[in-house]
C-alpha cells in the first residue's frame, strides 16, 4: 500500500468514525481543523485505524503525532 | 495488563417486575408493546415485551460493576435485539474480550444474551477507557 492508499484508507476511517462524508483530511490535518475531533473521537481513530491496519501504535506514538502526515508515516513504519 | 484477548466474562440477570416497573418509571415508555399484553400478542408476541434498554441497564453492571477494576467508563456501545424478552425472562449474559488497545488505554467486549432456551435474544460490542 502507498502513502497516498493509506490517506485514503485513513479518510475512510475519519469518515467512519466521524460520521460525516464531507470530510477530507489531507497530511497537514490535525484536530484544530476538523470540528468534532475531541479527546474520545481521537480514541476511536486510534481504534478503528489500529483495527483497519492489523497494528498496534505505543501510546509515546501517539503523542508524538503533530498532524496526519506524521501518524501515516507511523503506520508505514509497522 | 488488565485485561487479555478473549478473557471471558458471564453474568446471570433476571427481568423481574422490580426492573420492569423501575424502567418504566425512568423511561417513562409506556408504549402498549412493553405495557399491554393484548396488544402485544396481537403483534405477534407472547407477552408484553420488556424493553430492550433494560438490557443497557445490566450491561452497565457488568462494565461498572463486575470487572477486575473500578476505574472503567464507558466509550460506546453497540446492541441489536435479536428476539423479544419478556417479564421473568432469566438471561444468560456472557462476553469476552476482542480487542486491547493500550495506546489509548481502551478494551472492546463482544457480548451477547441468552434466554433460557438458548436462544440470543441480544448481542453487541462495548468500547471502555481505563481511567488512570
Amino acid at each position: 500500500m502507498d502513502r497516498k492508499q493509506i490517506l485514503e484508507e485513513v479518510n475512510e476511517i475519519f469518515i467512519d468514525t466521524l460520521d460525516d462524508d464531507e470530510i477530507v483530511i489531507k497530511e497537514g490535518s490535525s484536530a484544530d481543523d476538523i470540528e468534532d475531533w475531541d479527546s474520545l473521537t481521537h480514541i476511536q481513530l486510534v481504534v478503528a485505524t489500529e483495527k483497519a491496519f492489523s497494528i498496534r501504535f505505543t501510546s509515546k506514538e501517539i503523542q508524538s503525532w503533530q498532524n496526519v502526515g506524521e501518524m501515516i508515516n507511523c503506520i508505514i513504519s509497522k | 495488563m488488565l485485561f487479555n484477548l478473549k478473557d471471558a466474562f458471564e453474568n446471570t440477570f433476571v427481568v423481574t417486575e422490580k426492573e420492569y416497573s423501575k424502567f418504566l418509571d425512568l423511561s417513562n415508555d409506556h408504549n402498549p408493546l412493553h405495557t399491554d399484553s393484548d396488544f402485544a400478542k396481537s403483534k405477534g408476541f407472547e407477552e408484553k415485551v420488556m424493553h430492550g434498554n433494560i438490557l443497557n441497564a445490566f450491561i452497565s453492571y457488568f462494565i461498572g460493576e463486575s470487572l477486575p477494576s473500578k476505574n472503567v467508563i464507558i466509550h460506546s456501545q453497540e446492541i441489536q435485539y435479536k428476539n423479544p424478552v419478556y417479564l421473568n425472562d432469566e438471561l444468560k449474559f456472557s462476553a469476552h474480550v476482542s480487542g486491547v488497545y493500550t495506546s489509548v488505554n481502551a478494551v472492546e467486549f463482544k457480548f451477547n444474551f441468552k434466554n433460557l432456551i438458548s436462544k440470543t435474544v441480544a448481542k453487541g460490542k462495548i468500547q471502555i477507557g481505563l481511567l488512570s
